[in-house]
């Protein structure tokens, strides 16, 4: 039982990580890496059934915190970006080239 | 008492953003008396983090934060980088704003939560609070990287950065997890202890260190993870990324090697690892910077040629008697040299940094002598030439390799270091050689100018402290 739910955050994890990769909209990746980051919350919350303990609830709470203030800066990021641009696909962007 | 004391000076710096971000409201206060008063905090918080020095290894308030925070004499010269490299960052950022007039109150503000996030970085031995930490410095330089809000540039620049960090920090969480789910805390004292128990590093354990150590790359821009900071100190202003470049990669390199240091068996499960990474963060580092001809790109891609010889300190540090002091001082002797740089930038490239190639600083010698001596010392500083800061850091780290009996490393560092004066020496010789074909009027104000001639002082106090000692 505890196997499967470390499987599925594994798993959403490697999709976040593949949206990241390969999608082209800047709105979809922000939303990749939540997922992400919410992969690994639900890491937090199985391994603190491991250990019995109450550990991985808070730590997942803060990782909540700072995941939804990096949100509020991502959009704001975007607003700026459809500013610019008129559009939000990273292509677009192509000024600096490294 | 020294509990409180070790904290203090994060807790002046927290004072001053705080401050600054409630006068932002008033319409009295302009930028100048902002960049006035974050110097005169960071001066502040320099002085006090100096005065109480170094001491025995302390875990600050051990019954109210759980031994999460400790205090060492690594931290604590850390501290002092951060602390010293805000203080240059505001002198140089009062005359660049002068000129390029994008700049409000917050800008100082922002800068200070950041320097807040990188001392609280340095003194984390817990993960999770390394996690706030490194979150509450990032946001706070994704800010500065993009607040020139019209330049399209900058706007990209923030946007690749904010990706990037963002996908880092998820790794970090991640990684943080696996270690949780390993061994059952988050805590260094912890973890070490789990794995003394062991005597090998579990696959759980791999795992989770393994995406650590993704993250901590990436945020050191080292040999797979550096592509994005070539963009990301270009499309910035000079000032913030003279900041990015010394006080980011100070946190994140104590972080780096707190987390290493924790435990032997940890060390040498990635010795190998680090020991490759380093050899080509080095070369991709130089490889990339040779092809450059934007000075600003120079210095990102020269950036990542010295996480490398960081690294080279990573690979050669004792765990089991960890004091971190050939890293600080590295990382001292490579911010002086950077900041001066950049201070000098931003005084010299002018409105909208419209000098900003190799070509455009030819002759500067002609006109402003000065100007161009500092930077030869900062250039001939970074490349490694005896009587500054520079060749003395890299001395330690050479030493310190040959000591633990990576001569590989210690041969390709020095290899590396003698390709590295390519670059360096081609911007001299353009200040140089060159017949001035511009009139490099200084705009701003002489505030920038007088930081960079501290900072060629620094230069040589720092190359010298050792031997007056």
């Amino acid at each position: 039982m505890i196997h499967d739910y470390l499987i599925l955050s594994v798993i959403l994890f490697c999709l976040g990580i593949l949206g990241v990769i390969t999608r082209r909209n800047v709105f979809t990746v922000f939303m990749s890496i939540e997922l992400m980051l919410n992969a690994a919350n639900l890491a937090f919350i199985v391994f603190s059934r491991v250990h019995e303990s109450m550990d991985g609830h808070v730590l997942a709470m803060m990782v909540m915190a700072v995941a939804a203030a990096e949100a509020a800066l991502a959009l704001a990021v975007v607003i700026l970006l459809h500013k610019h641009k008129g559009k939000l696909d990273t292509n677009v962007f192509s000024l600096l080239k490294g | 008492m020294h509990d409180f004391l070790s904290l203090l000076p994060l807790i002046i710096i927290t004072a001053g953003a705080v401050l600054l971000m409630l006068l932002s409201t008033f319409e009295k206060t302009n930028v100048e008396t902002a960049s006035y008063i974050s110097m005169g905090f960071y001066g502040v918080a320099f002085f006090v983090q100096l005065v109480i020095g170094c001491g025995p290894e302390v875990t600050i308030f051990d019954q109210t934060f759980n031994g999460m925070l400790v205090a060492n004499n690594f931290s604590m010269a850390a501290g002092l980088v951060i602390l010293g490299c805000g203080f240059f960052t505001s002198v140089s950022g009062h005359s660049y704003f002068k000129v390029n007039q994008f700049c409000t109150l917050e800008f100082y503000s922002i800068m200070m939560f950041a320097s807040c996030g990188m001392i609280l970085l340095t003194l984390a031995h817990e993960l999770i609070s390394a996690f706030i930490a490194i979150e509450i410095m990032s946001l706070a330089i994704y800010i500065l990287v993009g607040y020139d809000r019209q330049n399209v540039k900058a706007s990209e620049a923030i946007l690749k950065y904010l990706m990037l960090g963002a996908f880092a920090g998820a790794f970090f969480t991640m990684g943080t997890a696996l270690i949780f789910g390993a061994a059952g805390s988050t805590k260094f004292m912890a973890i070490a202890a789990a794995l003394n128990m062991t005597g090998e590093i579990s696959p759980l354990l791999l795992g989770g260190s393994f995406f650590i150590l993704v993250a901590l790359l990436f945020k050191v821009a080292a040999f797979p993870f550096h592509a994005w900071v070539i963009d990301v100190y270009d499309g910035a202003a000079a000032p913030v990324t003279g900041f990015m470049a010394t006080a980011l990669k100070t946190a994140a390199f104590a972080l780096f090697a707190n987390f290493l240091a924790m435990n032997n068996v940890m060390h040498s499960g990635w010795v190998t690892f680090l020991f490759y990474l380093a050899i080509l963060t080095m070369f991709g580092g130089n490889l990339v910077a040779i092809g450059q001809d934007n000075i600003k790109r120079m210095l990102a891609a020269s950036g990542i040629v010295h996480s490398g010889y960081l690294l080279i300190a990573l690979v050669a540090l004792n765990a089991e008697q960890f004091s971190g002091s050939v890293i600080a001082y590295y990382l001292a002797a490579y911010a002086v040299g950077t900041l001066g740089i950049f201070a000098a930038l931003s005084y010299l490239s002018g409105e909208g940094e419209r000098r900003a190639d190799f070509a455009d600083f030819k002759g500067l010698a002609k006109v402003h002598p000065y100007s161009a001596a500092a930077i030869t010392v900062f250039l001939l500083s970074m490349a490694g030439i005896p009587p500054t800061a520079g060749f003395m850091g890299k001395f330690y780290i050479i030493t310190s390799a040959f000591n633990e009996g990576q001569v590989t490393l210690a041969v390709l560092g020095v290899v590396s270091s003698i390709l590295s004066m390519w670059y360096y020496l081609r911007l001299i010789i353009n200040m140089y050689f060159h017949e001035a074909t511009d009139t490099f009027e200084i705009q701003g104000t002489p505030l920038a100018t007088a930081g960079t001639f501290a900072l060629v002082f620094c230069v040589f106090a720092i190359a010298l402290y050792p031997v007056v000692i």
